[in-house]
Order: C-alpha cells, then sequence, then structure tokens
C-alpha cells in the first residue's frame, strides 16, 4: 500500500447554519484547499461523505454537485454514505484511491444541513439506521438504544451519572476553546446534576441520559486533502501520516450482540488500525471519540484499548482524559461540544486531530501530540472506522 | 400472533435468527422455519425515551431488551411502572406504533 498524507484541514464552524448543503460544503473544501497550498497540482477525486441529504434537502449525487461548485472537473468524483460513520467511511475510500495508485490527490468533504427539518423529523431520519423490523417498529431511536446501553453498562462497572457529567464538563470546556464549536460554553456539575435547578436544565431524553449527556444537531461541513507521498515532497508544511484504518460491523440489532455492554465493532476497527499502524494504544498522545452519548466516550476508550474494561469513568474521576491530562481525549470538545453533523463528524474529527499535530489547534493544542486516534461510531456500533494518524 | 415476532429457525443448526436474515448467523445455512417469538424471559436493560420517533403523541416510551428463557434477545415496549434490571416479565403482543393507516402490532412485556 502506497503511503497517504494528509497536507489540508478545514472546516465551516458547526451548529445552526443559513448555508445551503453545498456552500457548506465549499467552503469546507477552499479552507482545507488553501489550507494544502497545492498550486497547480490538480485534484484528481472528490469523495463526499453525507447521511441524509436525498431526504432531507432534496439532493442527491453530491460529489458531482461539489465537483461544480468547485470547478473541478474532470475530478473522479462519489458520495460515500454509512450512517454517522459516512465521514471516516468517505475518507477511508480517499486514502484507497491514493493508496492503489489511482489518485495522487484527493478531496475528501463531509457535510450535513439537518436542522432545516424540525426536531422530530431529524430524530427520525437518524433513527431509520436501527433495524427495521425488531427495533424501528417498537420507536426505537438513537438516543434510547444508548440510554438501553447506558443503563446496562452502568449497573454492570459501577459508573455513576456523576461520572457522564464529568464527561459533559471537559468536552464543554474544551469546546469553549474551540472557535468551530456548536456549543462554546462551559457548565458546572452544580449546573447539570447536583443543585436543585440541574432538574430543569438537563432533562431527561433517555434515561439515565440527560439534555448534558447527548450531541446538539447540527449544521456543518469539514474537509481534508489527501496527498500521495510524490506529491507530498513538493509540498511546505508539516505532514500528517495516514498510519492505520480499521472498520469492523456488528449486528444491526443491539439485542443480538453476544454480550451488549461490548463494543466489538469499535475493538476489533481499533486492533486492524492500531497493526496497520504498527503502532499500540499505550503510544497515542490524542485522541477524538464518538461522543454523540457521554457513556460513548467511556465504552470506546475502553473498547480502543486506552483503558481496560471498566477502568475508563475511574480514569476520567482522576482527570486523565483532560486537555491538561496524560491522555486528552476530544480536545475539540467532541460531539457533544463541537456538535454532530452526522456526515461530517468523522472528517470533522480528522481535522481537529491533523490540526493538533501540525501544532495548529490554538487555545486546545494538546502538547507534543505526535500520535492520534479517532473512533467514528456507525449505527448503534455496527460500523466503526477507527484511524490512527501520524506526524512526520 | 403478528408477522414481526416470528424468528428463523436455522434447519441445520437451529439457531433462532431475530431479525430473520437470508444466511445464518451461526452456521451460514441458508434455509429457515419460521418460529414464533415470545414467552416469560428477565429484564436485561430498559430506558425512558422522551426524544421519540414519529407517531408517537406520549410524552415519553419506555422500550427494553429481555433475555427469554429460551436464550432469545427481543427488543419491545415494557409496560411495567417498577421495572428492575433482571425483573421477571413476560411479552404479550399489542399496536407498537401507528403511523395512521395500519397499526403496527409487535413485543410488549409485562410483568410475569
Amino acid at each position: 500500500m502506497k503511503p497517504v498524507y494528509i497536507v489540508g484541514a478545514g472546516m465551516t464552524k458547526f451548529g445552526r447554519s443559513e448555508w445551503s448543503l453545498m456552500q457548506l460544503a465549499s467552503v469546507a473544501s477552499l479552507a482545507a484547499l488553501h489550507h494544502a497550498a497545492l498550486g497547480e497540482i490538480p485534484v484528481d477525486a472528490v469523495v463526499v461523505a453525507n447521511m441524509g441529504a436525498a431526504r432531507v434537502n432534496h439532493q442527491t449525487a453530491l460529489g458531482s454537485a461539489l465537483v461544480d461548485r468547485l470547478a473541478l472537473y474532470p475530478a473522479m468524483a462519489e458520495a460515500v454514505e454509512n450512517g454517522p460513520a459516512s465521514g471516516a467511511s468517505a475518507f477511508k475510500v480517499g486514502c484507497q484511491a491514493i493508496a492503489s495508485g489511482m489518485a495522487d490527490v484527493v478531496l475528501v468533504t463531509g457535510v450535513e444541513r439537518m436542522r432545516v427539518v424540525n426536531g422530530l423529523e431529524g430524530t427520525d431520519f437518524v433513527a431509520s439506521l436501527s433495524q427495521p423490523e425488531v427495533e424501528y417498529i417498537y420507536g426505537v431511536t438513537l438516543p434510547s438504544l444508548a440510554g438501553m446501553f447506558a443503563r446496562l453498562f452502568m449497573d454492570r462497572f459501577g459508573v455513576e451519572r456523576k461520572h457522564l457529567a464529568m464527561i459533559a464538563i471537559k468536552n464543554h470546556e474544551n469546546g469553549a476553546k474551540n472557535p468551530y464549536a456548536h456549543i462554546q460554553q462551559t457548565v458546572t456539575m452544580e449546573g447539570i446534576l447536583t443543585a436543585p435547578e440541574a432538574v430543569v436544565n438537563n432533562p431527561p431524553i433517555a434515561e439515565p441520559l440527560h439534555l448534558f449527556d447527548c450531541c446538539p444537531v447540527s449544521d456543518g461541513a469539514a474537509s481534508v486533502v489527501l496527498v500521495s507521498e510524490e506529491v507530498a515532497v513538493k509540498l511546505a508544511g508539516p505532514k500528517v501520516r495516514v498510519a492505520g484504518i480499521g472498520q469492523a460491523t456488528d449486528t444491526h440489532a443491539v439485542h443480538e450482540r453476544e454480550d451488549p455492554t461490548d463494543l466489538k465493532a469499535v475493538r476489533i476497527a481499533s486492533e486492524k488500525a492500531f497493526s496497520m499502524a504498527g503502532l499500540k494504544p499505550d503510544d497515542v498522545d490524542v485522541v477524538e471519540l464518538h461522543d454523540a452519548f457521554t457513556i460513548l466516550e467511556i465504552a470506546e476508550s475502553e473498547a480502543a484499548g486506552f483503558f481496560g474494561r471498566g477502568e475508563a469513568h475511574k480514569a476520567i474521576e482522576r482527570g486523565e482524559t483532560r486537555l491538561d491530562g496524560r491522555l486528552p481525549i476530544n480536545p475539540s470538545g467532541g460531539l457533544k461540544a463541537r456538535g454532530h453533523p452526522v456526515g461530517a463528524t468523522g472528517v470533522a474529527q480528522l481535522v481537529e486531530l491533523a490540526w493538533q499535530l501540525r501544532g495548529e489547534a490554538g487555545a486546545r493544542q494538546a502538547k507534543g501530540a505526535e500520535i492520534s486516534y479517532a473512533c467514528n461510531f456507525g449505527g448503534f456500533g455496527n460500523n466503526v472506522v477507527a484511524t490512527v494518524l501520524r506526524r512526520e | 400472533m403478528s408477522d414481526n415476532v416470528y424468528g428463523a429457525k436455522c434447519t441445520s443448526c437451529g439457531t433462532v435468527n431475530y431479525p430473520t436474515r437470508a444466511v445464518c448467523r451461526n452456521c451460514r445455512n441458508e434455509t429457515f422455519e419460521p418460529v414464533e417469538i415470545g414467552g416469560e424471559g428477565k429484564l436485561l436493560t430498559y430506558t425512558d425515551v422522551y426524544a421519540l420517533a414519529i407517531d408517537y403523541e406520549t410524552r415519553y416510551l419506555r422500550l427494553a431488551i429481555v433475555e427469554l428463557d429460551d436464550g432469545i434477545r427481543v427488543t419491545g415496549q415494557l409496560l411495567d411502572d417498577d421495572p428492575k434490571l433482571g425483573k421477571r416479565v413476560k411479552t404479550t403482543i399489542g399496536v407498537v406504533r401507528d403511523p395512521g393507516e395500519a397499526p403496527i402490532q409487535g413485543l410488549q412485556f409485562v410483568p410475569a
């Protein structure tokens, strides 16, 4: 496999946007292309990540649409839909194009504009990824799968609501330092858990998960420029190597999993990514996890191998995953604070990590970051893409 | 019985696939016979979900995963005012969703 490098990364601010789907996608793409400073070197391929445009924006064939918007003809182009893991899946497709020798320069852009529909419709559109015959018909939504997972996981490993709140507090703190984050506001333990008014501030969404355990619904786009070694050597600026990618699937219905608290696809995808990179979890300096729900940051960090089973919440108590801790997790604010424009999220995680490895993350820079890991969690853990990046 | 609560029992290894699928997840055999899903079991986990899908007028929905005594796990709606993990429950069939034209029947759980 030929080496692949990230040489440019950019994104829009996440949140509610008045911009059209293609405005969002082109603003993020141009930010990444300008960051890469390719000069006269042409873009060979464009891969767009998106989950819901066909349904919520009445637009399809997003790859061709973005090529046109950016006047990149005759570049190859397609869109990738893989639920909430669309972003890292599209990134993987872009890497494959370069690794195989089919392309030297690939633009990967994730975009979602989902605030145009009301909350009910937005929740339902995401719920359409659940198993239709044995989950969806019962009114299953993503928060409900997360709520059932959280109750079982917390019961088995002694995780308490205060641990979930610690994750929300940390990620809001990081998000407040991220000018691209949907929510740039800190929260306190009193405000979301212990004070009497916390009941009002932080209502239940899917017990035991409350509002501040759930990511917001966002519009936004994120973009990276991938190049081959032949192109990378011609460019100035720091280079981030795609060291490893792993992907794994699991049963569609959560109830069919041998151990419903085990995120098996995260475990397998991570093992594959680390094995390709020739690295281990202990080598990692900074991490982006898919905390669509706070409980997932705990469970994913264990399944990826950073902590033993039932150990992550203790590490959180010790502050190990804070920006100034041993292993900063979600310096961007994570899905919790940066926001979750579904198809853009997986790309945004890699944008953040590319910035971190280049030392360009500003007030939320993790010190001395050389190796990073991202987990993009699709479905409710039935399709997961893990990525390991390394500064060279 | 509702069409929604049948599993596919593999004619080769006997594994009940629920949901049904084209290939047995245990032995990769491709032939099945339908088998009714239901009975008694214990509550594995549950949630009260306020972030509802479309088609629901209630304030919240109590959803659960139950481990049936025959080892099959099922997702459904929990009709129990005092749920506890591990509690004994049994399945019934009722309307679980009403999109307007034809109400959908499925599994509900009540105390055993």
